[in-house]
């Protein structure tokens, strides 16, 4: 309601200031999709930045959340929608770049969809439980070789960010088969995830940075490290630069906006300018911020170039490990 | 500093007019969502949530507290008016629930859920200002081995929610379980019984399968026999609880109130089992255990005593660990760190004046549950009253209608339909409902916390007796098994005797 009298509001002023702006998209309320359910990463940056979104966009926008199928379910709605700028999704790296990249069977693909800005970087954190003997990535990586399978790791479920991160970071680390080396147990949610580090169902976790914060600053985790080339505030640990594997920075999870592939070139940019403004919102910055993301506004063009840089890295990974989902 | 001087401090923090206000906004909305079948308690939390970036910290929270409590209370309104269970967690309260509304005893079992989740609502949080630290490091002992057995004991529930025949629960069971196994694969990530259809690649929507399983059939039934009740008339929902009646289910709610507890300390687990366990723990100790899903009072009363024990109990992981036990304490951790508040066994430390204050908060709120319950159940007891010829398309509109909110899927429609025909026919042939629905929320647990267990000990089944909860559970397993057993003999030998 509250956002609906601001769209209002909004809507009133711009109308009054701008005259004579007719038939310019939006002209009526645009649906956004959020694939994930309420309480989650995407949920929690798209609910924020529909804040500052709201005040910026001239019609209301209306966040629904589409659930299920690891963020499938809301992508194929997208995929499916009209392609007129009236319903757009909040995308996301595990619906949109490691899902693509893992699963064969998956109902749609990047080209289907046309990327209008990504917003938030997240950087990625591999962390221990806080008692354990591993104390840094060398520990990790002599504990897998030097006995196979006594390692675990926990992810969000099969297809996740968090799933394919634990076997980037160990390949990149020089363990030559990450899934027959160390156990991959997934479980539901990211929330799961954490705890079964914290209850030693699992060795470790990699997973993004603000997931894990408040299980390092109240000592019940050990960081072993960051993907970042810059140091992440409250994690002790060094980043993927100073370990010598630069490759590992391109693996961070990510927020953006797409629409349907063939939508109009005057409907990306109408998103290009929403987004430029909202996220320079101070309110926005800070919430974002105090959870841990990194802002970090795209244009169209190299949001698209940074999510097929990223797939195609990890559809590399993927291929080369025989992780791809056929059935 | 003592344990009273925190608490005097923390009731320094919330004696004041806003804490009040917004505990009792809380409660008010979220006792009507909760009431509103596919509003559920998680999204009302989750819509409540950007209201709170701009209070204070203990406000805010407060605020969604309050919002969370009331949710898992007003599902139960619902369920036992027009057997259609507002939330997940009061669909054990349509099995006796319901029953009562027929017989014209609507306000005596609203009264009686209401009574029965505010007594269980103070003893969670009661458990959690005591016994926080306890229960947090017990909880912790929980990984997918003991949670398997866990699973595997609540399964046993079904012989208690059968009916007349065991036969009939397991067949109806056994369906529920075929069910929950559509959607995505666990540990490989592929379809299973999709049909290539992306919209059966989550699964079917719980909410969709509940309410086409208990609302639809009974919408179906009317239409099948549209004079079937026409002798009967449904009586006022006048009549109001008496203080005898609930000290007869005060055991039975201090039982569930203490299942919830354990088991809303446990991250993952979630109201909805808890709700089950409680009510066939309760049918199974009365004395008139025959009565139970005919209308008993002390069903409904075990069944909320349930899922609100677990109200409380779940910020007992979010406190002391930083853990969400389910999605709402999720949501509720997003709203503690945007205020900069992070939750775990540090913030007893940094922040103790907030917790201390939340749990003062929390106490005051199931007085205010209490209050807001009892003017609600006032206003929605009449619905009871309502005709029929008006009631039920009324309800199906409802159902239409939430069952859509839930997901924004035209889909999920089809789904409660499909459902509700089979629950039809389950009807018609006798077959129970409640154990199709247990089936289908244990059944993947089941299968998941195997599956991990495995993982984990790399095939070996040594894992799953690895510990002394491990070995409770199962112990307890067989002991029910071999007494369910023994009393179908026993049963069997009567009937040939007469």
């Amino acid at each position: 309601m509250k956002k609906m009298m601001v769209g209002a509001l909004s809507a009133l002023a711009l109308g009054l200031t701008a005259g004579v702006a007719v038939a310019e998209y939006p002209e009526r309320a645009v649906t956004m999709v959020i694939p994930y359910g309420p309480g989650g990463a995407t949920d929690i940056s798209a609910r924020t930045l529909a804040d500052p979104l709201g005040k910026v966009a001239s019609k209301p926008l209306v966040m629904i959340n589409k659930t299920g199928a690891g963020g499938a379910t809301g992508s194929v709605a997208v995929q499916n929608a009209k392609k007129d700028g009236y319903t757009m999704l909040f995308a996301r790296v595990g619906s949109h770049s490691v899902n693509p990249a893992m699963k064969a069977t998956l109902p749609y693909t990047l080209d289907d969809f046309r990327f209008v800005g990504v917003y938030e970087i997240n950087p990625v954190a591999c962390a221990v439980e806080a008692g354990s003997d591993i104390k840094s990535m060398d520990d990790l990586i002599a504990k897998v070789k030097g006995s196979p399978g006594s390692v675990s790791y926990s992810s969000s479920g099969v297809g996740s960010l968090l799933h394919l991160a634990g076997a980037m970071v160990l390949r990149e680390f020089g363990v030559e088969k990450p899934l027959e080396q160390a156990t991959h147990i997934p479980l539901k949610g990211g929330g799961a995830a954490a705890t079964a580090v914290l209850n030693g169902t699992a060795t470790f976790i990699c997973t993004n940075s603000s997931a894990l914060a408040s299980f390092v600053s109240n000592g019940q985790l050990r960081p072993l490290m960051v993907t970042t080339a810059e140091p992440v505030t409250g994690f002790d640990a060094p980043t993927s630069v100073d370990l010598g594997k630069p490759a590992l920075q391109q693996l961070v999870g990510w927020t953006g906006i797409a629409g349907p592939a063939g939508m109009s070139d005057e409907v990306a940019e109408v998103w290009g300018k929403y987004l430029t403004e909202a996220t320079a919102d101070a309110g926005f910055l800070e919430k974002m911020q105090a959870r841990g993301s990194v802002i970090r506004l795209m244009d169209p063009k190299e949001s698209q170039d940074f999510i097929n840089g990223q797939y195609k890295i990890f559809r590399a990974l993927v291929d080369e490990l025989g992780m791809r989902i056929e059935g | 500093m003592s344990f009273f001087d925190n608490l005097l401090l923390g009731w320094e923090l919330v004696s004041n007019i806003e804490s009040f206000l917004a505990l009792a906004v809380g409660v008010v909305v979220g006792v009507i969502a909760g009431a509103i079948p596919g509003m559920s308690a998680t999204m009302a939390v989750a819509l409540t949530l950007p209201f709170t970036f701009a209070l204070s910290p203990i406000t805010g929270i407060l605020l969604l507290l309050g919002v969370y409590k009331g949710g898992i209370f007003g599902g139960s309104i619902p369920a036992i008016l027009i057997k259609t269970p507002g939330t997940p967690a009061s669909s054990a309260t349509i099995l006796d629930g319901y029953p009562l509304a027929e017989k014209g005893q609507a306000g005596k079992a609203l009264g009686m859920a209401l009574y029965a989740s505010c007594t269980a609502d103070l003893i969670s949080n009661l458990a959690l200002i005591l016994f926080a630290g306890w229960l947090a490091s017990f909880a912790l002992n929980f990984g997918p081995p003991e949670f398997f057995t866990l699973i595997l004991f609540s399964l046993t529930i079904i012989a208690g929610v059968s009916g007349q025949s065991l036969l009939r629960g397991a067949l109806s069971a056994l369906m529920g379980l075929l069910l929950a196994t559509i959607g995505l694969d666990l540990v490989y990530g592929t379809n299973r019984f999709n049909f290539n259809d992306p919209n059966l690649m989550g699964g079917l929507n719980f909410i969709a399968v509940l309410i086409g399983l208990f609302a639809i059939p009974e919408i179906l039934t009317k239409v099948w026999d549209p004079r079937g009740n026409d002798g009967s008339t449904r009586q006022l929902g006048g009549n109001w609880v008496s203080f005898a009646e609930y000290r007869a289910c005060f055991k039975s709610i201090v039982r569930g109130s203490v299942i919830g507890v354990f088991l809303g300390s446990i991250p993952g687990i979630g109201a909805a089992p808890s709700a089950f366990l409680s009510y066939s723990e309760a049918r199974r100790k009365s004395p008139n255990r025959e009565n139970f899903g005919k209308g008993e009072l002390e069903g409904v009363a075990a069944a909320e005593a349930g899922n609100n024990g677990v109200a409380g109990a779940t910020l007992i992981p979010l406190l002391a660990l930083g853990v969400p036990g389910d999605v709402i304490t999720a949501i509720i951790i997003g709203a503690f760190m945007i205020h900069g508040l992070q939750p775990g066994p540090l913030m007893f430390v940094t922040n103790a004046d907030i917790i201390y204050g939340l749990f003062m908060g929390l106490i005051i709120s199931s007085v205010i549950l209490l209050l807001v319950g009892s003017v609600a159940i006032r206003a929605f007891r009449f619905v009871a009253d309502i005709p029929r010829g008006v009631l039920f398309p009324a309800v199906l509109v409802l159902c239409v209608f939430g069952v859509f909110a839930v997901n924004n899927n035209i889909f999920d429609i089809g789904v409660m339909f499909a459902m509700g025909g089979l629950g039809f026919l389950m009807l018609r042939f006798d077959l129970p409902a409640a154990p199709f629905l247990i089936a289908f929320i244990l059944g993947p647990l089941l299968e998941d916390n195997f599956r991990q267990s495995m993982l984990m000990s790399g095939g070996s089944p040594d894992v799953l007796v690895r510990g002394p909860i491990t070995w409770v559970f199962w112990t307890m397993t067989v002991i029910t098994v071999v007494a369910v057993v023994r009393a179908g003999f026993r049963n069997s030998k009567q009937a040939t005797q007469n």
